[in-house]
């Protein structure tokens, strides 16, 4: 368990370690017509000290992977197959009680809207010392003072003066670095941030970014940063996995994604960025069609349907997740890229 | 490398406002629930002080002046047993809020330990507490207290006359007991259902609230998530509730005793008052008028707080 006294300066090194791993996780929902697959045999990892970007549009199963990975959704919607390993032990198989040490103490949770995720009649101080005093026993005044530190570490004015604040007394910013603050309360090894910038205006997106940053060096953790905005975590990430209707479509290091999108997907994904460069008249572009509704996913790759490239096999068979060159870092399930590099 | 300050220094930070004084500030400028909450509580001081403010004992008879109309010596008159109307009624107060309060409160702990309980957990847990609510509210309640008091009523007094003879233990030589432990337990019994299904209402909408998620992802118990998240978010809703049963309550209590199946004679009730002037309000409207009009103005004021404390409470819903 990472310490108060594991602090590193130094951005976390990465030991190739894995923190995080989702193996074939199915995801399903009851509906009045009989169970949908939204989330159909995902594998993703986190090694230790790493910050993985999870990039998708809206009802794609970013935030549904993570939260149901954490057994943290309503009862309809069911991990059916597939695990979670947390630092070696299945989330999926662990006890309530293991779980709830697990959420909190190991993994923090950042959400996407502060103005909601915040308790409204309860002090923040109050609510920063929750998990303080059940994860760490700490007594009332202690998790006070620790409160008080980790405002201050969030870079909230009068930390001090605010723990007494209830939560509508704060800008949706402010509210944002508290639940960031309360995330972090108990030093865990990995932090989920879903979304937490999309409730938020431009400047102060790219203050929570940078927070994000900073305390990830700080404290020596690993990071996923769920966000349907390449662009913004761009600077943040060290590794990006890009979604599409439940499965990872492509994975790869930050760099490489940017300079070789090899999925028509992420390729979609990037073009639509508008850029500074572009004429005003030109159109923005865009991926046509919408994605499948969970329970009728097409046959083949759940793309193939939207796909400029889609061939026959295409709309047949799935395509795995094959690496791409040496290393097999920069991995994408296309059967169009598959083929070109090998042709290349 | 150092953390982002958040921009914005500590001295442009107001002092906190908190929710409670926030609805207390909407609350002070309605009219109405001011004039409610004024009466609620000289009525509640009346109920509370009440042997201290009265001028002749609640009991005492003096045959000599009955009847009499109302006067500085007598200000609601005497009845038709010389008693002083005006210690009756005041005594009557005192029964009527223990009664709304002990019910109330009995109603509201069980409304709201089962509700939230139903609406928290749901699945079989809510099948059964909704069922047995609907049960309960199928029962039409004024049968139900007559049951109860004809079933009930006798076989324990007659114990306690018996245990009192027996033992010569003062325990059991007052039975004015058994009327209110009647009346407080048959009332409680009925009065538990609308609070349960409004706190399981807030519950359920509690429960899908982003906060709850969050809660959980903490790593919190389901017990302090009920306790700490999830009750205190459903209060509101269930401070105006209880302000009106408190008003529903004392009405209640009032109409059992009036029948006579609640506070039985001597121990004075509104009820019973209103049900003995009744009979004579012909030739001495005084007897009638002064009980009914307290019950009246108890019943409006406990209304109109209810409905300041709702706009108060719930800044959206208001106009």
């Amino acid at each position: 368990m990472m310490m108060a006294s594991n602090i590193r300066p130094e951005p976390p090194a990465k030991t190739g370690e894995r923190l995080l791993d989702v193996k074939g996780l199915t995801i399903e929902i009851e509906t009045r017509t009989g169970p949908a697959t939204i989330v159909d045999g995902i594998d993703l990892h986190v090694d230790k000290g790493e910050t993985l970007g999870i990039v998708g549009e809206s009802g794609c199963g970013k935030s549904l992977t993570m939260l149901s990975m954490m057994r943290l959704l309503p009862n309809k919607i069911k991990v059916t197959k597939g695990e979670a390993n947390f630092a070696g032990r299945d989330l999926q198989k662990m006890s309530n009680s293991d779980l709830r040490k697990v959420r909190g103490g190991d993994v923090g949770f950042i959400f996407q809207d502060p103005m909601t995720s915040l308790n409204p009649v309860m002090r923040i101080g109050q609510q920063l010392a929750e998990p303080l005093i059940y994860h760490r026993g700490m007594s009332k005044a202690e998790a006070r003072k620790r409160a008080g530190e980790l405002l201050k570490l969030v870079g909230i004015p009068g930390a001090e003066d605010r723990l007494d604040a209830y939560p509508h007394e704060l800008s949706g910013g402010m509210r944002q670095r508290v639940m960031i603050a309360i995330g972090l309360a108990c030093n865990p090894q990995l932090l989920i941030a879903d979304e937490p910038t999309t409730a938020l205006d431009v400047t102060i997106q790219a203050q929570i970014v940078d927070l994000v940053k900073d305390l990830r060096d700080k404290l020596g953790m690993s990071v996923v940063w769920i966000t349907h905005d390449l662009a913004l975590i761009a600077g943040l990430v060290d590794r990006i996995n890009v979604l599409y209707a439940g499965t990872v479509v492509e994975d790869a290091p930050v760099d490489a994604l940017f300079a070789n999108p090899s999925h028509p997907y992420t390729q979609g994904l990037l073009a639509s960025i508008p850029k500074l460069s572009d004429e005003r008249s030109t159109r923005l572009s865009s991926i046509g069609g919408t994605p499948p509704e969970p329970g009728r996913r097409p046959k083949g790759c759940p793309f193939a349907p939207r796909c400029p490239l889609a061939e026959a096999i295409c709309h047949e068979r799935v395509p795995s997740l094959e690496g791409l060159g040496q290393d097999g870092a920069h991995r994408v399930a296309c059967f169009v890229a598959q083929r070109k590099l090998e042709a290349a | 490398m150092s953390v982002v300050p958040m921009p914005g220094t500590a001295a442009e930070i107001e002092p906190p406002v908190s929710l409670w004084r926030d609805a207390w500030h909407r609350l002070r400028r309605n009219k109405l629930a001011v004039f409610g909450l004024v009466v609620v509580v000289i009525l509640a001081f009346t109920a509370l002080f009440g042997p201290y403010l009265t001028p002749y004992d609640f009991l005492s008879q003096d045959l000599n002046s009955r009847n009499l109309a109302p006067s500085l010596s007598h200000l609601f008159g005497t009845d038709d047993l010389g008693r002083d109307v005006f210690s009756r009624v005041v005594y009557g107060t005192r029964t009527a809020f223990l009664v709304a309060i002990v019910v109330t409160f009995i109603a509201v702990v069980i409304g709201v330990t089962l509700g939230a309980l139903a609406g928290f957990f749901g699945g079989w847990l809510d099948r059964i507490v909704m069922w047995l609510t609907d049960m309960t509210m199928s029962i039409p309640n004024l049968l139900l207290v007559v049951v109860i008091n004809a079933s009930l009523k006798s076989p324990i007094t007659s114990w306690m006359e018996s245990r009192y003879l027996a033992t010569l233990n003062p325990v059991y030589r007052e039975t004015i007991w058994v009327d209110f432990l009647l009346v407080f337990g048959s009332m409680a019994l009925i009065s538990w259902p609308p609070y349960a299904r409004l706190v399981r209402a807030q519950v359920l909408s509690i429960r899908s609230r982003p906060y709850i998620t969050a809660a959980q992802a903490l790593g919190l118990t389901n017990r302090i998530i009920l306790m700490r998240y999830v009750v205190p978010n459903a209060l509101g809703p269930l401070i105006v509730a209880v302000s009106a049963g408190l008003g529903t309550a004392m009405v209640l209590e009032s109409a059992f005793s009036f029948l006579g199946v609640g506070v039985n004679p001597p121990t004075p009730s509104w009820g019973n008052m209103i049900s003995d002037g009744l009979r004579v309000w012909q030739h001495y409207p005084h007897l009638l008028a002064a009980p009914a009009a307290v019950l009246g103005l108890a019943s409006v004021a406990f209304s109109f707080l209810g409905d300041g404390l709702n706009d108060a409470l719930n800044p959206r819903g208001a106009k």
